[in-house]
């Protein structure tokens, strides 16, 4: 079809690297979008207590990790913490190795990336309920936990779907950049392989198909989340 | 749906601009001598081969031939552009017809023959070895099973590495990530060309490291054309088997400070013998 030239999909090794490249993508894009959830539900836990320290410290972690670049953050902990000394000794070669792996790198920069994003998201889910909300829950009795967990966080959830789901879709996307630190992701392999062949659009092309139907697999399941979590009357568009 | 619908029609205007570009290529050498022109990819980053001198000038053995090429072809060696190319985009600028032939450390490998034309080949060059700390014990292919090597992303022989000698390669995408690593202890040795292992060994920061795996290869290196193109094929194979004839790559060996390759002189041998 269109003279494209699909043969070297047949070579076992390809086959090998592009399956080992979709599950170290999904290793990682699973690993780190529930750090990232994790890290945004505490961060904005964290901000409802209004403890002028604390809401201190999340704000800085938020301008730090959502203002920079994921392919510097990564790089920074691939290189430079080992120099700045975190290391250990390798046992069996008794060799200073650096503590953390690629692929220990790359999902932690991830995780933080993302779960900067996501405290921003969540916190914004709070920040837009409406205080009559708060108002009549207050009149019925309700205490400051029991008024969070009960009445703030669940619609609070529901709000801040549709800006989650465009935070861990971009997060999938950006664990291409993994790479770069030499874990052995889908992009690491696509590039390989086209080095090999030379042929450049024909792997594109696949790994763009490959891109999108696993994507779509997220979207699609938050998607059903948010329908699934829908209140009757509110905060559906229809 | 929409949004595939869309990215299948961009893919398929991608692809017939593509099919258009090349089908306007067919006959380099008319093109060149329309133009007065002759565009050549070359290294500028790879001595002896195609590098930066003091000045600035782009030099170095494949350059010289590439000039030598041009004045064949053209009359006169200046009606020549050298365009500056790396490992993982000199064919594709070949095929896309940014350039009209490759004198770029490209080695000879059948993968690469079934979508280039090579030109006779000049060169033989050593093909990987391996850089490892001066202490390390290891001296063979087959003991760097399930070793965390070094390597650069896209090298060609990588599957090799991995399929045939169980290497596990940590590829990066250029050579200083490497070095950092190698030093870092990430890896316990960097597979690279032998030739620039070689020269970053006589960096003082590398003096504790040596080659500890020799090349398994020589690999011939030649000129890349694009295929099916047998006119400038020929006229450029004319004028590489004058310049061995005319002991011109001996000559550049000299001023680039290569060693003299037995496989050149012989060339050489050979060409002069055909010629008379």
């Amino acid at each position: 079809m269109f003279g494209l030239d699909y043969s070297w999909l047949a070579d076992p090794a390809y086959q090998q690297w592009l399956l080992t490249g979709v599950v170290n993508t999904l290793k990682l894009a699973v690993l780190s979008s529930s750090a990232a959830i994790l890290i945004g539900m505490l961060g904005a836990l964290g901000l409802t207590l209004r403890i002028f320290w604390l809401d201190a410290l999340i704000e800085l972690f938020v301008e730090v990790f959502r203002n920079t670049p994921p392919l510097l953050q990564m790089l920074f902990a691939y290189f430079t913490l080992s120099t700045l000394g975190l290391r250990v000794t390798d046992p069996s070669t008794g060799l200073s190795v650096p503590l953390l792996s690629a692929f220990a790198c790359a999902a932690i920069s991830l995780s933080l990336f993302g779960g900067a994003l996501a405290i921003e998201a969540f916190r914004s889910g709070i920040e837009t309920m409406p205080r009559s909300i708060i108002d009549a829950a207050r009149s019925l009795g309700y205490g400051r936990w029991a008024r969070f967990w009960r009445i703030e966080a669940p619609i609070a959830t529901r709000i801040c779907l549709p800006g989650l789901t465009n935070i861990l879709t971009n997060l999938f996307k950006t664990t291409s950049q993994a790479s770069v630190i030499t874990v052995p992701e889908l992009m690491y392999y696509a590039g390989q392989i086209y080095n090999d062949t030379f042929r450049t659009l024909e792997v594109m092309i696949l790994v763009l198909l490959i891109y999108v139907v696993l994507v779509s697999i997220l979207t699609f399941a938050m998607a059903r989340l948010e329908a699934f979590m829908a209140f009757p009357g509110y905060g559906r568009v229809h | 749906m929409t949004g595939f619908k869309r990215m299948m029609g961009v893919s398929a205007l991608a692809l017939a601009a593509f099919l258009v570009g090349s089908a306007a290529l067919a006959g380099t050498l008319e093109n060149v001598k329309a133009r007065g022109k002759l565009v050549v990819g070359v290294k500028n980053d790879y001595a002896p081969y195609g590098y930066l001198n003091d000045k600035g000038d782009v030099v170095g053995f494949e350059v010289s031939l590439a000039k030598y090429v041009a004045k064949e072809l053209l009359g006169s060696e200046d009606k020549i552009e050298l365009v500056p190319v790396v490992a993982s985009n000199r064919i594709e600028f070949l095929t896309a017809g940014r350039i009209d032939a490759i004198f770029a450390t490209l080695g000879v490998t059948a993968e690469r023959t079934k979508v280039i034309d090579f030109t006779t080949e000049y060169v033989s060059a050593a093909g990987p070895s391996v850089l490892m700390a001066k202490e390390a014990t290891i001296s063979k292919w087959e003991e760097l099973k399930g070793k965390s090597i070094c390597g650069i992303q896209g090298s060609y022989y990588n599957k090799k590495m991995t399929e045939e000698f169980g290497i596990n390669l940590v590829a990066f995408k250029t050579q200083p990530e490497a070095y950092r690593a190698l030093k870092d202890n990430r890896c316990i040795g960097f597979v690279f060309d032998d030739m620039t292992l070689q020269q970053k060994l006589k960096e003082p920061d590398w003096a504790s490291y040596k080659i500890a795996v020799a090349p398994y290869e020589l690999l011939p290196m030649a000129g890349g054309l694009r295929k099916g193109d047998t006119e400038f094929h020929e006229a450029v194979d004319k004028a590489i088997g004058k310049a061995e004839a005319e002991g011109k790559l001996i000559a550049w060996e000299t001023e680039f400070g290569m060693p003299h390759s037995d496989y050149i002189a012989a060339r050489a041998k050979a060409a002069v013998a055909k010629k008379n």
